[in-house]
């Protein structure tokens, strides 16, 4: 590869790994698993090449590694590290003990099956299961989305001081190769600055973290965790701004396509809004009103800007690549949460469309599209394939 | 610079927990105290002996003389002929065996002799005279004590010398007569007044009254006890003491080659030991049994080394005279077990009479106070002067002490009596505590000594006591030099550390590393050495526990 | 003493231990020998309860409390983070009890020794899980009494020693709180050397085991006198050197002592002997004189 020739042709997980070195992380534990394990590949050869200066730690389990990123961004460095499926099942327990220790870890999840059975498709159930845990959730459709929002994670991670997860799916965007562009290393330290919290574990500051507290110290502490996510939407948005400023490249937290005037918008997340915007295309050319709601960051859910985007359309059909035993569509069940109340609020179609990884075309939208446009929504999400 | 745009996060730790006061969960404090090491207690003159001992160990050999002559003036002396009961009583006996006290304390003795070390002038000169009645160990160490304390002293004895019995009456071979006159000669360099060849009348102490502010009688036991079946007209029946005192002066007289000792006691042994020596052959007939010879172990088995034949449990019944030998008709007795204390009453056994020859017959067999004429002066009961628990007689200023009270008679007893009349006398004409005496040994009851329950034996690797060599007896028959050869720096180290300490802080530091709430705070200008932090101590007891010699104790805490 | 202790105060009084705790014994001499410029990491254990109430704590050193099975793997990211930050300096020690070390923390421990990870480890081992209520932990020795085990525990002690050895870490040593001067030696050596150093030191707990107050120290000894828990130590695996061994003592000395064992019949006492005087004769292969 040519060096000043900044685009290059790589799959979604090595485009992740190429902004995980503009970071710069200092410490980064790895565990294999598949579908992300071209991530910390790529990673261990910079390292192993001299491209990359990195501590680099192959932990024997994600639940480890985890617990090393925490404290290791708790000792002040930045770090970094990737996991899908079970390998995020596993660390839930710390996950949440990250964002109670307010460590801000960026973390790259590939969406992965969770067992049982066995499987290794595209399927965003494991980590939408970590909704809860406190940290904050972006989902991309394609390797340069992948890329980028990894550098706008760091950002907002230290500014709120919250740890951040980054998703793309199984295959369809981890192994799927695409022209990326390769910021350079100037522009990143730009939008970066080095990471120097003024809390950490430092002999000279001999401050400890983890003591037990009382229940009044407790809630104060959720209560600041809320406030630092709730504060995330703004942060998110403004450093989502300011990297379209350098590189030409802003997603929004959440991105209207082609909208206007729409009788149905389709609200969905990840790579399925690449097929979508295909679908949208195709009906829009036939005259039927349709458009696209992309929810790029779902947590903390942007209830406000998603209220104002489908303020006046009269339906939303929700396509979510995962499922909640007893819920349903994560997606579905957020959106009716965050619409609830609206004065004339749209009626929502809540479909379950490519769980377990099943492919869903441009032509099974279109055909949903239609479907759902001619029929009365139901509460519950609906098995669509 | 960047603005920090985040909040500061709620917790993070910043306080420290010495803040928090944990002292209120316990319910008892440890505390430091001094307690009494068993040695100290059966010590008759109240040594300190851990503290003299620790000194020795740190070979601050000046020092340990000086704790020791605080108590008692001729260590040098006690530490050959002392019949220690501190080393009965010691701890250690329970463990590996007793610490060679004895021993130690003729080290250091020997040491200030052989170095010069001098007894410190009094720091103060009293305007009052007392009179000191026997120049014997007892009265040695009255003068002694009250000279320290800066009265004025006339010693008044009767004899050419000084010493009573530690000049007349020990073998030299057991106490050399140059250590004797070192440590006398040291004392009478702190300013006494002697008057020898003067003995005291009874008619005489109204005038000494007027003239001294008190009187310390210690007129000894001098009167040798005789056997009616022995003749006292004979020249070739002697009496025990004077026969030593013969020996020390040079003057022994001729013996014959088949002597016989009558009596079980030390007296009876030093002087079967001193027959041999002047190369007769002895027999030493004793009332008591073997098992009961009142006579100390280890001289016992000198004696037999030395070649002395040993009949116990005999009685002799008659003796016949004839021009060269005197004929002992004897016959094995047991003694009646419910007779008093003190009183021997012999049981012939029938059909066990033998005879025995004698060329001259020793008799050792007790001594008597001479008291002619006191009797109407002061109280006097069965042959000795009454005294109360202060030597006091019944006579205001008039006290008494030694063998011529009942005491054991002991020559270390005798310095523990000297030295409590010094003390008596002077709270007599002071009216107040004098504060140069520990009687903390009285004030304290036997749980307060410290048991070997209380020692923590895991400190003190096993290690074997040494004991004093002796000379061999074939040297030992040939002079009167002395018989047993003291430890030299070495041994002495070896063996003092050998000492608990029983009672007795010696700053080993456990109590301060072993407690987990780092309560306890060495402080060197405290005499406890440590003080306990009350806002932490839980009082778990554990510096109690592995302090190595029961130098704190917990106390329960009431009203807190 | 042969060794000369020399402390820091690092290790704060009004902590909240139990009066005579073996483990804040044991904390007072790793951490003050250790001095300020260290990170400790602390997991759930009684040790988390001693390092002090929130906003206190009971040492003054940056502590983190991290979850049951991930103390190895903690201190590996803070060991870490110094390297990348250029600080060759300050160390890192775990102190963690024998639940977090043997049991759930086991798999960290092993991994971060496999990755010779830079951290001291010290394990306070008093055979279970004390913190909540003394249940057994594959620490509790053979016929020991817990509240999972209460007619006495079925099988042997994990020999997390000889484990660790066969990993050949640089240092791996045994100690006790009876013998304050040999844990302070080893932790201080500890100190000195670099890659995972483990000290596994046997606390008794005197509400676990059933003791008096201040027989902590006195038990502790008797273990290592009996031959139950001999301190020694083992570098790179290869070199053994025995610090305090078995005297001899026979081993119901050391059981009378403790209500755990209170239960045992003659023939049980005498299969722990026979399992006591088996592993020393074991060990003793190990220590050959050079």
């Amino acid at each position: 590869m040519n060096k000043d020739n900044n685009r290059i042709l790589v799959n979604g997980n090595h485009a992740v790994a190429y902004g995980v070195k503009l970071a710069q992380p200092k410490v980064v534990p790895i565990y294999p698993i598949t579908p992300q394990t071209p991530i910390v590949e790529k990673i261990s050869e910079f390292q192993a090449t001299g491209k990359m200066v990195v501590e680099l730690m192959t932990a024997e389990s994600e639940h480890s590694a985890m617990a090393a990123c925490i404290t290791a961004s708790l000792t002040g460095v930045r770090v970094f590290t990737a996991t899908a499926s079970q390998g995020l099942m596993l660390m839930h327990e710390m996950l949440h003990y990250a964002s109670g220790a307010r460590a801000p870890i960026v973390m790259f999840n590939v969406n992965r099956t969770i067992g049982s059975p066995w499987g290794f498709w595209p399927d965003q159930t494991d980590s939408l299961a970590q909704r809860d845990t406190g940290w904050l959730q972006y989902y991309c459709e394609q390797g340069q989305e992948s890329l980028d929002t990894v550098l706008q994670a760091y950002r907002v991670a230290e500014q709120v001081m919250l740890p951040v997860m980054v998703m793309h799916e199984a295959f369809y965007v981890s192994h799927a190769l695409d022209i990326v562009e390769i910021p350079a290393q100037e522009v990143v330290d730009q939008y970066l600055p080095a990471f120097n919290p003024l809390h950490r574990l430092d002999p000279e500051l001999g401050e400890s973290w983890g003591n037990t507290v009382n229940q009044e110290m407790f809630y104060r502490h959720r209560r600041d965790l809320d406030l630092a996510m709730q504060k995330a939407i703004d942060v998110a948005q403004e450093a989502d701004a300011e990297w379209r400023e350098l590189t030409g490249r802003g997603y929004g937290i959440i991105e209207e396509y082609r909208c206007e005037g729409a009788e149905l918008v389709i609200a969905t997340m990840g790579s399925m809004v690449g097929t979508a915007r295909d679908a949208v295309d195709k009906l829009r050319q036939e005259g039927v009103a349709v458009g696209l709601l992309k929810v790029k960051l779902f947590r903390p859910f942007p209830s406000e800007a998603v209220r104002q985007a489908l303020m006046g359309v009269p339906k939303v059909m929700v396509l979510d690549r995962n499922f909640a035993p007893g819920t349903g569509g994560f997606l579905h069940q957020e959106l009716k949460a965050a619409l609830y109340g609206m004065e004339s609020g749209p009626l929502i179609h809540g479909y379950l469309t490519g769980v377990g990884g099943t492919n869903i075309s441009p032509t099974n939208i279109v055909s949903l599209v239609r479907e759902a446009m001619s029929t009365q929504p139901v509460g519950n999400s609906v098995w669509k394939g | 610079m960047k603005e920090t745009f985040k909040e500061v996060p709620s917790i993070w730790t910043t306080g420290w927990t010495d803040i928090l006061n944990t002292g209120t969960w316990r319910s008892a404090i440890p505390i430091y105290q001094k307690r009494l090491a068993p040695c100290h207690a059966a010590c008759p003159v109240d040594g300190e002996i851990p503290t003299w001992i620790m000194l020795a160990r740190k070979q601050l050999y000046q020092e340990a003389w000086s704790a020791l002559v605080a108590n008692n003036p001729f260590p040098a002396v006690t530490g050959r002929i002392c019949h220690h009961p501190c080393e009965g009583a010691c701890n250690r006996g329970e463990y590996d065996g007793a610490v060679a006290i004895n021993a130690l304390e003729q080290y250091i003795g020997d040491l200030a002799l052989s170095e010069g070390w001098t007894l410190p002038q009094p720091t103060v000169e009293l305007d009052q005279r007392i009179a000191v009645i026997g120049g014997g160990p007892a009265g040695l160490s009255c003068a002694y004590q009250l000279r320290r304390l800066g009265y004025q002293v006339t010693l008044f004895e009767a004899r050419p010398e000084l010493g009573g019995v530690l000049y007349f009456g020990i073998p030299r071979y057991r106490l050399a007569k140059e250590i004797w006159d070192g440590e006398l000669q040291r004392l009478l360099a702190l300013g006494i007044e002697v008057k020898l060849n003067y003995q005291v009348m009874a008619t005489e102490l109204s005038a000494l009254e007027k003239e001294y502010s008190a009187v310390f009688l210690a007129l000894g036991a001098q009167r040798s006890k005789t056997l009616p079946q022995f003749s006292v007209h004979d020249p070739r029946v002697l009496k025990g003491l004077d026969f030593l005192e013969s020996v020390n002066l040079e003057v022994a007289p001729q013996l014959g080659q088949e002597v016989v000792v009558i009596g079980g006691g030390s007296v009876a042994l030093d002087v079967a030991g001193t027959v041999r020596r002047l190369g007769s052959q002895v027999k030493v007939l004793a009332l008591e049994s073997r098992e009961s010879l009142p006579a100390q172990p280890d001289e016992l088995a000198e004696a037999l080394e030395e070649g002395v034949e040993i009949v116990a449990g005999v009685m002799v019944q008659n003796v016949g005279l004839s021009f060269d030998k005197l004929s002992l008709d004897c016959i094995k007795v047991t003694l009646d077990e419910t007779s008093p204390v003190g009183v021997l009453r012999p049981i012939p056994l029938l059909g066990t009479d033998f005879r025995v020859s004698a060329t001259s017959v020793i008799l050792a067999v007790g001594q008597d106070a001479e008291l002619t004429g006191w009797e109407s002066v002061i109280n006097v009961g069965q042959s000795l002067v009454r005294v109360d628990a202060n030597l006091a007689t019944n006579r205001p200023g008039v006290f008494a002490g030694g063998d011529v009270t009942p005491v054991e008679r002991f020559i270390s007893v005798a310095i523990g009596q000297g030295k409590k009349a010094a003390s008596s006398i002077d709270q007599y004409l002071n009216k107040e505590s004098s504060k140069e005496y520990s009687c903390s040994k009285e004030e304290t009851g036997p749980e307060d000594i410290v048991s070997y329950q209380d020692i923590n034996t895991f400190y003190f690797p096993e290690k074997t006591r040494e004991q004093r060599e002796i000379v061999t007896v074939q040297q030992r028959l040939q002079n009167f030099a002395e018989l047993k050869i003291g430890f030299n720096s070495q041994q002495t180290q070896t063996q003092a550390e050998r000492c608990f300490s029983c009672g007795n802080c010696v700053e080993c530091d456990n109590c301060f590393y072993f407690c987990p709430d780092m309560a306890v705070v060495k402080d060197s200008s405290l005499a406890e050495h440590y003080h306990i932090l009350d806002q932490y101590c839980k009082g778990c007891g554990s510096c109690v526990q592995e302090c190595p010699r029961g130098a704190v104790v917990l106390k329960e805490e009431t009203g807190r | 003493m042969g060794y000369q202790i020399n402390e820091e105060k690092i290790f704060n009084s009004g902590h909240a231990a139990c009066p005579g705790c073996s483990e804040a014994l044991a904390m007072r001499y790793i951490v003050n020998t250790l001095g300020p410029d260290t990170i400790g990491v602390v997991p759930p254990s009684c040790i988390a309860i001693i390092s002090g109430p929130q906003p206190l704590s009971s040492m003054r050193m940056p502590v983190y409390q991290t979850t049951l099975e991930a103390s190895a793997a903690s201190a590996a990211g803070i060991a870490r983070a110094l390297k990348a930050k250029g600080n060759d300096h300050t160390k890192v020690v775990v102190i963690a009890g024998d639940g977090g070390t043997y049991d759930i923390g086991f798999q960290a421990l092993s991994s971060a020794a496999e990755r010779s990870e830079n951290f001291i480890y010290v394990c306070l081992d008093n055979e279970g899980y004390m913190n909540t209520g003394s249940q057994k932990s594959s620490s509790t020795p053979y016929l020991a009494y817990t509240t999972s085990t209460p007619a006495g525990k079925q099988t042997p002690k994990k020999n997390l020693a000889e484990i660790m050895a066969a990993h050949r870490i640089p240092y791996m040593a045994t100690a006790t709180t009876g013998y304050p001067e040999d844990l302070a030696r080893k932790v201080a050596k500890a100190k000195d050397m670099t890659g995972l150093r483990l000290i596994i030191v046997l606390a008794p707990c005197l509400d676990g085991w059933g003791l008096a107050d201040n027989a902590g120290p006195k038990v502790s000894r008797l273990a290592v006198e009996t031959g139950v828990f001999p301190l020694y130590e083992v570098e790179n695996g290869e070199d053994y050197t025995l610090n305090f061994g078995s005297i001899g003592t026979p081993v119901a000395q050391y059981l009378a002592l403790q209500k755990r064992y209170r239960h045992l019949n003659q023939a049980q006492i005498e299969e722990i002997q026979l399992e006591v005087d088996h592993n020393w004769q074991r060990l003793q292969r190990n220590f050959v004189t050079k």
